[in-house]
This record gives structure tokens, sequence and C-alpha cells, in this order.
């Protein structure tokens, strides 16, 4: 392969890469700007996706229907997460809510464990998506470009949600000013539920989405939940358009990383996340900034 | 009674109930069975160390560290690896070394995560602890990767060039974790209640109070956790003085959870509570692990029911007790 076949290779590759860690670090922000919960089972939501998409293949569904579905199955875990645990700890400090979900995303993974057993899963994808396609000087993976697409198309249809709809509307004033959305006469409650349903659906996706990509095991969450950390530190807490930011970012970084060190790429990352939070401890764009 | 009077007769119940702790646990090893167990309450005092050291983060300045478990790992770490490849007999030595490298690797990263505010911080131990986890994991020469530090020397155990024991006998550990521990708890105990102490719980309660007085938070903030770190870095040195072995998994993210969980046991903000979570805690891993492989589910249930019903935790109740007396 040629030099800029390498680089075109690395770009598509960076795009996907950050496009996951988007979806990831977007619902959580949302959960997180509507909530003040900062979700730490969201990684095991990720993986409950995967292990969805990973069933309902199994099962005969179809390839595509299935990335619609397993992100519902994880809506409705979402749920009944938000009603049983996040919902009566609304008064209480944050902290309890953060060790309550840090629990939480022992009890899925152990779940995850128990239900589908410690191997490795590979999702079977369609026959054309295993093929490659050649774009100028590379041959480029189908599926990874279906990928990129779905990612596009799932980015696009929430901003048109938060940009056009009465939800979407009701969900950016109560980020801001949640009284005010109360005294007009929306249920805050409901708006701040959907919230959290929503947040859990992304990372259905995201997780659905990247079992083809990577492989699925019991513990793929984890490493997911802390790159999507650093995307929402780094982009600042709450805030969706430094998500975007910083999950392009950490893609490009962290597969430029992986491909010239490979072992120690992470280390690579935090050193530089670090770096940004020395000069802008509040995030790229800053706190709370929910656009 | 003057205010002054009262804190002192409080100070002399505490003095006793730590002393007649200290004499317990020094004839607790007659009454043990067998080696087992012995090892098993050492165990219990190294986590309770690490416990309480998280505690008085948590507890005491507010900040939640979710893998205060890599600063014990840090520290054993690099105990080892000074007792194998610069001076094998000298245990004191690796000790201070332990701790004073420890508290070098923690003062940037506390720095950084200081700036960021209250729950970056939080996420940021997270991130920073699976970036030592990673390094422990995969730097194989160094580290020994996922088998661990094997092959550590057992120095013997000195006082002012007494040779008191060998380190490899776990009678002559028992005492000397004991000691340390039981050194370190006055320690932190002294600083608590010093003005510094008093300055981190103001901080706790209200930060921004705080600085309109005119203390610099975030430096109050660092001294926090530069103490929560060092006193982690001897529990590690104790910790692999012990085992005689060090792997990655005992800085994983489940480790971190487990003494996160310890001190949630025992209660935040109370120097014993998080002993009497480790002990708890350590009791129960030894007898459900052998039961059940679902021990992960059964941890992570248990931090849910816990913040959910009994947020003060084993020492709350006490407190609970005690107010009901009055009443």
């Amino acid at each position: 392969m040629g030099a800029l076949a390498t680089v075109v290779d690395l770009i598509l590759n960076s795009l996907v890469l950050g496009g996951v860690f988007l979806i990831v670090a977007i619902g959580l922000n949302i959960i997180y700007g509507l909530n003040r919960v900062m979700n730490l089972a969201h990684g095991s939501l990720y993986a409950l996706g995967a292990y969805a998409g990973y069933t309902l293949v199994n099962l005969g569904g179809n390839f595509f229907l299935t990335l619609l579905f397993a992100p519902l199955v994880v809506g409705l875990v979402g749920l009944v997460i938000e009603r049983v645990l996040i919902s009566p700890m609304r008064a209480r400090p944050m902290v309890y809510t953060l060790i309550l979900t840090y629990g939480l995303m022992f009890v899925m993974d152990g779940c995850l464990k128990y239900f589908w057993g410690k191997e490795t899963r590979f999702i079977a994808m369609p026959e054309f998506m295993t093929q490659t396609l050649s774009l100028g000087p590379v041959q480029y993976p189908v599926f990874r470009l279906v990928i990129l697409l779905a990612i596009a198309a799932v980015m696009g249809g929430l901003m048109l949600m938060l940009g056009r709809t009465r939800m979407g509307v009701n969900m950016r004033a109560a980020a801001d000013i949640p009284e005010m959305v109360s005294a007009v006469g929306v249920n805050l409650r409901m708006v701040q539920m959907g919230a959290f349903v929503l947040g859990c659906v992304l990372a259905g996706v995201a997780g659905a989405l990247a079992g083809p990509l990577f492989t699925v095991y019991p513990v793929m969450g984890h490493g997911m939940l802390i790159s999507s950390f650093v995307v929402v530190v780094i982009g600042g807490l709450g805030s969706l358009r430094g998500a975007i930011y910083a999950a392009l970012l950490i893609g490009v970084v962290q597969t430029l990383a992986e491909f010239f060190i490979t072992d120690l790429a992470m280390v690579l990352v935090y050193m530089m996340m670090a770096l940004i939070l020395v000069f802008k401890p509040r995030g790229l764009v800053g706190e709370g900034k929910f656009e | 009674m003057a205010p002054a009077a009262g804190a002192r007769k409080h100070n002399i119940k505490e003095a006793l109930l730590f002393l007649a702790a200290l004499g317990f646990m020094m004839a607790l090893p007659m009454w043990l069975p067998n080696r087992f167990y012995i090892r098993l309450v050492n165990e219990i005092m190294i986590y309770g160390l690490l416990a309480m050291s998280l505690d008085v983060l948590l507890g005491y300045t507010g900040l939640l560290s979710f893998m205060h478990t890599s600063y014990l790992g840090i520290g054993a770490y690099i105990t080892g690896l000074f007792l194998m490849h610069v001076a094998p007999g000298s245990l004191w030595l690796a000790i201070l070394v332990a701790v004073a490298a420890t508290m070098l690797v923690a003062w940037p990263v506390g720095w950084v995560q200081v700036r960021t505010g209250g729950l970056p911080f939080a996420l940021l131990t997270l991130a920073f602890g699976m970036m030592y986890f990673t390094v422990a994991w995969k730097w194989y020469s160094l580290t020994g990767g996922d088998d661990g530090l094997m092959g550590m020397p057992r120095p013997d155990i000195t006082f002012f060039g007494l040779t008191l024991a060998s380190s490899g006998d776990s009678h002559a550990m028992y005492y000397f974790t004991l000691i340390v521990v039981a050194v370190c708890l006055l320690l932190t105990w002294r600083v608590i209640h010093s003005p510094l102490g008093a300055v981190l719980e103001a901080i706790r309660e209200n930060e921004e109070r705080a600085a309109f007085i005119g203390y610099d938070v975030r430096r109050y903030k660092l001294l926090g956790w530069m103490i929560a770190c060092g006193l982690a870095a001897v529990s590690g040195s104790l910790f692999i003085l012990y085992k005689g072995y060090v792997g990655p998994a005992t800085m994983d993210a489940f480790a971190g959870a487990a003494v996160l969980m310890m001190v949630l046991l025992g209660g935040m903000g109370s120097l014993w509570g998080p002993f009497v979570g480790a002990a708890i805690f350590i009791f129960m891993q030894d007898y459900i692990s052998t039961m059940t492989e679902n021990w992960e589910i059964f941890v992570g249930a248990v931090v849910i029911l816990l913040v959910l019903f009994m947020p003060k935790g084993v020492a709350g109740l006490g407190g609970l007790l005690s107010r009901g007396q009055k009443a």
C-alpha cells in the first residue's frame, strides 16, 4: 500500500472510531445535561447493545433491522434503570449516583457474562458488507463505510430531534433552566426520563454499530466508558458541540497512536488529555453548552 | 462545660478506644486457629489502611477517587522493584522510596485533576487509573506484565540496626503491618484534627465560602489528595511485603470498586469505619467467592443497596444508635 493509501485509510479509520466515541459520549452528555447524573453504567449499556445485536442477528434477524431493534432493547433497560434506581436519588448529592451507577456497571457486566458467557463473539454481516470498495487508491471495507453512514444518519437524526421536535426543544430548555420549563407547564420529570432513555438508546446504537467493528465481549464497555469520559471531559461537561470536536480529536489521536506505537497507545491519549486540561480546565468549549 | 474541655474528654475517649483496639489486635493471633486467618486479618489491615486513605479524600474533602487501588499498586510495584534491583535488604528505605515515588507520580496527576472541578475529578481518576493499569499490564520488561512482579527478596525487619524477624514469616509480618498501620492511623488522626483538617472539611461543606474567606481551595484539595496517595503507597508497600507478589489485577477497575465499597460499608467521614468495612468485605469475599462465580454481580448489587438504603454505612448506624440512646 502506498503512502497516500495509508493516509486515506487512517483518516477513514479515525472518522469511524471518533464517530463511535461521539455517539457514546453524546448519550452521556444528554443524560448529564438534564439529570445531573454521570452514568458509569453507560459502557455496560453499550456492551448490552452489542450483545442484543449479536443475538438478534443469530436469531435470523436482518442486519439493518437489528441496528434499529438492539437500541430499543437497551432503551427499555434504561427506562427500568431510571425508574428504579435514578429517580429516587434525584435529591441526593451527585457522589451517590456516581457510586450507584458504578455498582450498576458491575452488576450489568456480571449479567452479560452470566447470560452470554465469557467467550468473544462475532456478529455475522450480510454478504456484500464483507467486501471491499476501491476508493481512489485504497481498498476500503464496505462495512466500515456503512457504519460511517449510519453514524452520520444517527447524528443527523439527533440534531433534527433536538432542533425541531417539541421533546427536543423541551430538553434543550430544561438543560438551561429546569425551573422555567416546569413553570410553563411541561412535565419536567417526563423530559428528564426521556433524556435518560435517549442517552441509553444512543449507547445501544453505538454498541450495535461497534459489534461488527470490534469484537463482542463482556467487558468491551470498560474501554469505551473511559474513552467517552475522556471525550466528555475534554469537550466540556454536558456540552454537545464540545463532544463533537473532542470525539474527532480523540479518534484521530488514538488511530495514529495505535498505528505507530501499538501497545501503549492509550497512554499517549491520556497524556494529550492531561495537556489540554492544563490549559483548558473546563474543556474545549466549556461546561453546559447544551446545543 | 467549655467546648475545649468537652473536646478533650472526647479525645481521651477516642485514645482509650484506640489503645483497646490496638491491644485486641496484638492479642488476636493467639485466638486465631491457623496461619490462614492470620494472613486474612493482615490483608484486612492493609486494605483498611487503603480504605481509610480513600475516606480521607472522600469523607473529609468530598473528592471521589474511583481507582484508589492504583496508588496501592504503584507503591507495591516500586517497593518490589527497589528490593529486587537496588537494595535487597533495606526494608525501611524501600518503603520510603515507594511513598516518595508514588507521591511524585500522584502530584502532577492530582494537579491536573484538582483544576477541573468535582465531577471531572472523579472521571479523571478513572481515566488515569486505567492508564496505570495499562502500563502495569503492557510494560512487560519492567512489571512482568500479566504474570506480575515475581521473585521479590524477603528482607529482614530491622529496627535501628536490630534484626527482629524475616518479613517472610506471617506472624512477624502481622505485627509489622499492625504497627505501621497504627502509626499511619495516628498521623492521619492528627492531620484531621489539625487546622488543616478543619479547612478540608470547610471546603467539602461549602467550597465557595471557603474560597471567599481566602483559602486557596485548589491547593488544599491537592494537599488532601497527596496525603491520601501517600497513605495508599504505604498500604502498597505492606501489600507486596505480605503477598510477596503484585500483579495488574490488584489495580483494575473492579479492585477500585471493592475499596469504594469498603468505605461505603464502614461509613464515610470516620477513620475507624473503613477498617470495619474492610473486615466485612474481605470476610464476605472469602466466603462467597468460593461459592459462586458471580461475585461481581453480588458486589455491585451490595453497592447499589448501600447507596439506596444505608448511605451512612456501619459508622452511621452507630451514630443512629447513640442518638437513639440520648433521646
